[in-house]
């Protein structure tokens, strides 16, 4: 750990004014090269997450510590986030058609974060753009940056933003549910494509609901529920043996593409807990099929492997 | 099986200003048997929402004919056509903008039936509830006031309140978390066995249509083509692009093959020929100029390929 991790999230909390705890004792590490897959169903605070690290949520209370290639991000300054933000972290969203500006060409937005950060001429600029959208696979670059995000198809669109992130070649790369508005073609397309990014170096932060996303993208994945990290680990060891139930479970509600079809699929009962409606104890015990009566203590996350953590009871020695 | 419904030649085209024609749907011909469930599937603007709301009736066909139990139903008035909306019924995916949030769900549900002038509404509703699994006390409650898997078994159940021999389900688990979408798909597995109600479920997502469909119609550009029983293509695919969309799927257990280049060209242009060629990594010249019919491959299959795969 330490000099490699690119990004580190120790013991993370969030508020809101009100007290209400959003996230709880979130810790994550992401190393160079890494892709960590942050997982979860809808409300799991795991685009919480990831915009706190963006120092998008200025008005929540946070606590613990949040630290990039060994800064402090926490109660960093608003003139040094910006330096921060393009540079050394960018960030992709779902809806690239609400993330663009819609008055103005893509090229036009990407020439303008290039000379924001760097002192260079327009058309210099307007040659790194176009030579980035080729890299991202943009069919005809060089028109494709005059044009308007509508005019773009999702696929097309979504390249634009992803090519904008990294025009400042950001060390961490974090993309919140980057194809969930796409297509299955087209998401595979651009599940290629960072693939690419993480191969070439940079550290990437994959916020998604899809198993099967994490596991064709990512190095580690981090599964959270009711804005708790409940297991976390290397992915192809916690999707070959998921140690947490509720890891299990959801790895079960996933029809099936091979083999036989089962007349039922395996469920969740209930449904996960309101931010101020959380159980004393282990969040998910309510719902969980093992549960039984030292569930009752919050469970801290355990190293029951060396590399894999899983914040239950089932795993003490 | 007998045939419940059937679409001989049907298009859906659309005009759009400058003269141009957007051909959303052309020229399909499928039967929906008694009981079963057809799936339709296929990537964005292809057609299949299209092709589901003109079989039942909603927005009439530019050509082509629907019947249903071997009646005419396209081209009817709207008038007339209400006496055959009771068989049909559509579950749309957004179910947070399907009921009117100044409502109570009590009022919602017995719509249908005072729309019809049924008689019997309040058992009708108590036993349609209890079969989507929710208590009667939601009667008086508001859409807001339940999570996005309740509003859908809602949805469901609205959509049963007239004992329909057909549903038109689009997208029905699309905006569910994959625990909640378990729960949907096992309860429309459910009510198919117990009220025998034929399904057309309009879906992307091929694992889910492979749980809940008997057979599958996979759409390009408005066409048909592949279909065939639901295991059987998705254990064997014979078009190239039904292989293609089953390889994008992410899945745990392996990696993911070359993707396809290119996106879907637009309805307002489709490309000559087989719509597939220009994505195709099989195509050949008489690809580009010939389109390949739906012809039918074994019992039950048709695919419209000239070179389909083994």
């Amino acid at each position: 750990m330490g000099a490699d991790a690119l990004l580190k999230l120790h013991h993370l909390h969030l508020e809101l004014p009100n007290g209400t705890p959003l996230l709880e004792d979130v810790s994550l590490t992401v190393r160079r090269g890494d892709a960590l897959g942050v997982v979860g169903e809808s409300g799991s605070g795991k685009s919480l997450t990831a915009m706190s690290v963006m120092g998008l949520l200025p008005s929540l209370k946070a606590s613990g510590s949040i630290r990039f290639e060994g800064r402090e991000l926490l109660g960093m300054k608003d003139r040094e986030w910006r330096r921060l933000r393009g540079v050394g972290m960018a960030m992709i969203f779902q809806d690239p058609m609400t993330a663009f500006l819609p008055v103005r060409s893509i090229g036009a937005q990407i020439d303008e974060q290039i000379r924001l950060h760097e002192p260079v001429s327009r058309r210099e600029a307007r040659a790194r753009t176009v030579a980035l959208l080729g890299r991202m696979g943009v069919p005809d670059p060089e028109a494709a940056a005059k044009r308007y995000p509508h005019q773009l198809s999702g696929g097309l669109r979504q390249r634009a933003m992803i090519a904008m992130a990294l025009s400042c070649d950001p060390a961490l790369l974090i993309a919140d549910e980057p194809t969930t508005a796409l297509d299955v073609t087209v998401q595979a397309q651009i599940l290629t494509l960072l693939c690419e990014i993480r191969a070439s170096g940079a550290g990437v932060m994959l916020i998604t609901h899809d198993m099967g996303v994490v596991a064709q993208t990512c190095t580690h994945v981090a599964v959270v529920y009711s804005e708790l990290v409940v297991e976390q680990g290397p992915v192809a060891a916690v999707m070959a043996r998921p140690l947490h139930p509720y890891t299990q479970a959801l790895l079960e509600a996933i029809p099936p593409l091979d083999g036989p079809r089962p007349d039922a699929l395996p469920t969740i009962p209930g449904r996960p807990p309101a931010p101020d409606a959380r159980p004393e104890g282990c969040v998910f015990a309510p719902r969980c099929r093992y549960v039984r009566p030292d569930c009752a203590v919050r469970p801290a996350l355990r190293e029951p492997e060396e590399g894999r953590r899983v914040a239950c009871v089932l795993y003490d020695a | 099986m007998t045939i419940l419904l059937e679409a001989k030649n049907l298009s859906k085209h659309y005009r759009l200003s400058h003269g141009e024609t957007l051909r959303a749907v052309s020229n399909v011909s499928l039967v929906v048997h008694r009981g079963e469930a057809l799936a339709l599937v296929g990537e964005s603007g292809c057609g299949k929402s299209t092709l589901g709301r003109t079989l039942i009736g909603l927005g009439a066909p530019s050509s082509g004919d629907v019947f249903f139990e071997g009646e005419r139903i396209s081209g009817l008035s709207d008038r007339a056509l209400r006496r055959w909306r009771p068989r049909m019924q559509m579950v749309f995916q957004d179910s947070s903008s399907t009921f009117n949030p100044r409502r109570t769900i009590g009022d919602t549900l017995a719509e249908p039936m005072r729309i019809h002038g049924r008689t019997g509404i309040a058992e009708r509703i108590g036993t349609l509830l209890e079969q989507v699994g929710l208590s009667s006390s939601v009667l008086s409650r508001y859409p807001h006031e339940f999570s996005g898997g309740q509003r859908q078994r809602l949805n469901i159940a609205r959509a049963l309140m007239l004992g329909p021999d057909l549903l038109v389900a689009d997208e029905p688990t699309s905006a569910l978390d994959v625990s909640v979408q378990a729960q949907i798909v096992n309860l429309l597995r459910e009510l198919r066995n117990s009220l025998g109600v034929a399904c057309v479920f309009i879906s992307h997502d091929l694992a889910v249509v492979r749980q809940m469909a008997d057979r599958i119609a996979v759409m390009y550009l408005g066409r048909i083509v592949e279909e065939g029983d639901v295991l059987a293509v998705l254990e064997a695919p014979a078009h190239p692009y039904t292989r293609a969309l089953l390889d994008a799927v992410p899945r745990p257990d392996r990696p993911l093959p070359p993707p396809l280049k290119g996106e879907v060209p637009s309805p307002i242009k489709p490309p000559q020929g087989c719509a597939f060629h220009t994505r195709c990594p099989l195509a050949q010249p008489r690809c580009s100029q010939e389109r390949p019919e739906l012809d039918r491959v074994a019992e039950g299959r048709r695919v419209a390929c000239h070179y389909p795969l083994p």
